[in-house]
């Protein structure tokens, strides 16, 4: 199952993929950085509850595909072996993941899932998960073009400040993209951030940020305890005291 | 961005509700059974929203559920949700891209 897995994670953008049974429990994963087991347990708990409220109006639903600013969620139901329960394929994506390859990669991938599932009905559900994840979490990584580890443990993290890398990614002078962070909540403010300050300073903000991180957080990942600390670090590279005020109220602003 | 009269007079969408992320219910075109569509797909999106936000995906868009009979469009705008029942299920591609086209006011 887990080469399954690997395969999918070889589209670009995505970031974690996942298999959940019907109660919404992991049963294999893979995730670069952040997206880590427990997170995605807490997601599979969440989208389990939407699935089965989905089902109360359309029971025959084959894909679901959500979409948001930063990224999407695709979820393929795997339909059930003979003797057990439906299971539910699921990729998290970044911007930049084709939602269209990776629906056909779903599908193929989901009747991968379905035989794989098969063969290990003689085991119950419990016992399969575990010795499934466990496999999954000691798997190496796949063969991408990135650097990025992919892991079950909970790592540094990339900060996902990549928004605006050329085609040449990968090779950003800057080195943004060994910026660590927490959680996915934090890399998004920091993205969100870099963004908000680039409208203001041009590229340099990247550079900023990256300075204004070592300064407030220099041993440990940025998280969004520090948040205000690094937008007062950062209104200071602002010259102009009209926009100083714009992006902090942009920043500090509930989005 | 999309409205409910917009969007329940695209090509292939059968029924239409507006509706909020709470699950109430505003209003409806060609639905009898608005409210109970209006509250379960305003807990899924709900529930989307919550699924995003801890992955650090930024605000839900929209969902899409592919069935082979049928499909449903979710447009989420801020607490807004309308819900789209597309028949068949894959005249929803088609749907999905007249309301990211400019002329419809997609941001």
């Amino acid at each position: 199952m887990e080469n399954v897995l690997q395969g999918l994670m070889e589209l670009v953008g995505a970031r974690a993929t996942m298999v959940l049974d019907g109660t919404g429990r992991v049963v294999a994963h893979l995730g670069h950085a952040v997206y880590d087991r427990g997170l995605c347990g807490q997601i599979g708990g969440t989208v389990t509850k939407a699935i089965e409220t989905i089902q109360l109006q359309q029971e025959d639903w084959e894909t679901i595909t959500a979409q948001f600013a930063d990224g999407r969620i695709l979820l393929r139901g795997v339909a059930a072996p003979a003797n057990g329960q439906r299971h539910v394929l699921a990729i998290v994506g970044d911007g930049t993941l084709n939602a269209s390859f990776a629906t056909v990669a779903l599908r193929v991938a989901a009747n991968k899932i379905r035989s794989a599932l098969e063969g290990g009905t003689s085991q119950p559900p419990s016992a399969g998960s575990q010795a499934l994840g466990s496999a999954v979490a000691k798997a190496p990584p796949p063969p991408t073009s990135s650097s990025v580890a992919l892991d079950s443990r909970p790592v540094l993290a990339n900060s996902g400040l990549s928004w605006s890398k050329g085609p040449n990614e990968g090779s950003s002078a800057t080195g943004i993209s060994n910026v660590a962070v927490a959680d996915p909540a934090s890399a998004a403010l920091l993205q969100r951030c870099t963004k908000e300050l680039a409208r203001h300073v041009g590229p340099m903000a990247k550079v900023y940020v990256q300075e204004a991180l070592r300064r407030i957080s220099p041993d440990a990942p940025f998280s969004l305890q520090v948040a205000r600390q690094l937008v007062d670090e950062l209104s200071g590279q602002i010259e102009e005291p009209e926009e100083r005020a714009q992006f902090r109220k942009a920043m500090l602003e509930k989005k | 961005m999309p409205d409910l009269a917009m969007i329940a007079q695209l090509a292939d969408v059968k029924s239409a509700v507006l509706g909020n992320l709470t699950g109430g219910y505003h209003d409806a075109v060609r639905e009898q059974d608005g409210e109970t569509i209006a509250a379960v797909m305003g807990f899924v999106s709900s529930a989307m929203v919550h699924a995003g936000d801890q992955l650090g995906l930024g605000a839900l868009h929209r969902i899409s559920i592919v069935g082979e009979a049928r499909g449903c469009l979710i447009v989420v705008q801020g607490d807004s949700v309308i819900t789209a029942r597309v028949e068949p299920g894959k005249s929803l591609a088609a749907v999905e891209k007249v309301l990211d086209t400019p002329v419809q006011g997609r941001a």
